[in-house]
């Protein structure tokens, strides 16, 4: 009896084996092509360039990219939530818990709309564009971020009955008596089914791209006002970079202002500047610095918009804070004596030049 | 094209589908924060904060800003900012008490209050004033609610900061050109005639900012 039940428990055991191997589940960094170690964010990008191609009314009647676009749904369902990441990372896609939260077709909309070309049906009455400023700090240029919103807006639904639309002013004339006439005017309405507005919401993603400049605009087709008789407008973002306290941009450098002592101008110093994403800056000086003095760091600036890899440059200006306190009369004669190579210039001219 | 138009509204089918759905994800966000774009309904009389390019024909002379009973009015949008020294981070939610500056979003001028009588009942005139939302001390107002933030659902007071009165509707109506638009006005008491809610918007969720951690904290070195 023993040997037997041996036997059919090794087999069960094989097949187990053989059948968690084949449905050990998708591997869904190497779906979405992100390293183990992504951020969210890279995540993210990766998700809506794949889904862009993948998209199933992109690549009509090929059921490989159906089953891709699936796979890229559900690996981005579970690497965007970091409880769901987790446990992924852990136990594999079997380890997860039942159930999904949202149709892949809800992920997707939501913050595709943007890529949508615009329909240019002009019969149709549309309603208003909405344009909002998007306030952005030079630190989310630098290193890129997305804002999620949330849009409540009124959606045309059907209701009971007709109502009338496309009212307009026509002439009707009636017979008065033989042979007179009267012109009126009057407002004339067509049936349609009826509808009424009601508020719903959804959730909205906008991408700071690393980059990006003031006032380029994101648009979100058909979110903006409903039009009762046509179709709605866009809500457009419109990037508004704010000041910084640290660092002025121009195009893709960046521009900041040091403070040093006169000592440090004299003999030279050692520092660091703490830039937009945390890193530090090292700047090593051991030549006098002239007030004013400029020290260019390439590749220290902003990442360009249309080329991330390419980045401005970092430029530090000096200035020289000069010594509060009176020098007394030791301390002059020492400075006289240790200075004694630069004499008393004391050269008059004009440094305004017609300014 | 033609393919394209019929691919478009195959999407566009699948997104409204979508919406139904994700119609029980509800809400994710229950305050109203700075930078969100929103609409405001005076709750007794149902019209909606509006302003439009159209001049009071006395007191001030400045741009009118009236109450409008559609829903669907690209003129009715109101940005929530900070005040002039106190910048509102995108995100943050309102604080009741917290004094802040309404910006109508098409013509850039803020909701503003002054010693003008309003044009129809002779309470204390409300305009929109200043230019790409920059004003000056009299654009300010304190948002009053009942908890310590300001809650979507709820309905709340706006006083007006320097003259402390409160931002109301009493249904006197004009005509034309703007006919049956109501007058907006402040009065100096609050009643069931002061009481705004927020509706539909555009509504900033908090984000998380990169950069360095929150500035220049001790370093520790005890590690």
């Amino acid at each position: 009896m023993a040997p037997r039940s041996v036997n059919l428990w090794s087999v069960c055991c094989l097949l187990l084996c053989f059948v968690a191997a084949v449905f050990a589940g998708r591997d869904f960094y190497k779906i979405l092509g992100v390293p183990k170690t992504a951020s969210i964010k890279d995540i993210k990008k990766a998700y809506r360039k794949l889904a862009l191609q993948l998209h199933p009314d992109r690549n009509q009647g090929d059921p490989e990219a159906q089953d891709m676009f699936s796979d890229l749904g559900a690996a981005y369902e579970v690497l965007s939530d970091e409880e769901k990441r987790k446990q992924y990372d852990k136990f594999g896609e079997e380890g997860l818990k039942e159930g999904h939260s949202s149709s892949h077709d809800d992920i997707f909309s939501r913050i595709i709309f943007r890529f949508l070309p615009q329909n240019q049906d002009r019969n149709v009455p549309r309603g208003n564009d909405i344009v909002l400023d998007l306030e952005v700090t030079l630190e989310e240029v630098y290193s890129g971020n997305f804002v999620e919103v949330v849009r409540n807006k009124p959606v045309a639904k059907e209701a009971p009955g007709t109502r009338k639309c496309n009212c307009r002013q026509e002439m009707r004339t009636t017979q008065l008596g033989p042979g007179r006439f009267q012109m009126t005017q009057e407002v004339v309405c067509d049936q349609c089914p009826n509808v009424k507005l009601v508020n719903e919401e959804r959730t909205l993603e906008v991408e700071i791209e690393q980059g990006v400049r003031d006032d380029m605009e994101y648009p979100f087709i058909g979110e903006g006002e409903p039009h009762i008789d046509g179709e709605p407008g866009d809500l457009r973002f419109r990037i508004k970079v704010l000041k910084h306290p640290v660092f002025e941009r121009r195009g893709d450098d960046l521009y900041t202002n040091v403070t040093i002592s006169l000592v440090e101008a004299l003999v030279g110093f050692e520092m660091e500047i703490t830039h937009l994403d945390g890193h530090k800056v090292h700047f090593v000086r051991d030549k006098i610095t002239k007030p004013g003095a400029k020290l260019w760091k390439k590749g220290e600036g902003l990442p360009n918009f249309d080329n991330v890899n390419i980045r401005g440059s970092l430029i530090v200006t000096f200035d020289v804070d000069f010594p509060k306190d009176q020098l007394d009369e030791q301390q002059r004669a020492g400075m006289r004596e240790q200075l004694l190579k630069q004499e008393s210039i004391q050269k008059v001219y004009n440094g305004l030049q017609g300014y | 094209m033609d393919g394209r138009s019929c691919t478009l509204r195959l999407l566009r089918n699948s997104i409204l589908l979508s919406c139904l759905w994700s119609l029980s994800s509800g809400t994710e966000i229950s305050f109203v924060t700075c930078g969100s774009v929103v609409k405001l309904l005076n709750v007794k009389h149902n019209v909606r904060l509006h302003s439009h390019d159209v001049r009071y024909g006395s007191g001030s002379g400045q741009q009118s800003v009236t109450g409008v009973t559609a829903v669907e009015d690209s003129n009715s949008y109101w940005s929530v900012r900070g005040v002039r020294g106190a910048a509102c981070l995108r995100g943050t939610p309102v604080r009741c008490g917290q004094t802040i500056r309404l910006t109508h979003l098409n013509t850039g001028r803020n909701l503003h209050s002054h010693y003008f009588a309003s044009p129809l009942s002779s309470n204390q005139e409300v305009s929109a004033f200043g230019e790409n939302g920059e004003g000056d001390s009299l654009d300010e107002w304190t948002v009053l609610c009942g908890g310590s933030l300001w809650r979507r659902e709820e309905s709340v007071l706006f006083r007006h900061t320097t003259t402390e009165a409160l931002l109301s509707v009493t249904g006197e109506q004009y005509g034309r050109p703007i006919h049956g638009q109501r007058e907006v006005h402040a009065m100096s008491a609050a009643s069931q005639h002061s009481y705004w809610k927020v509706m539909e918007g555009i509504f900033m969720k908090p984000s998380d900012m990169p950069g360095p951690r929150n500035g220049n904290g001790p370093v520790h070195t005890e590690f």
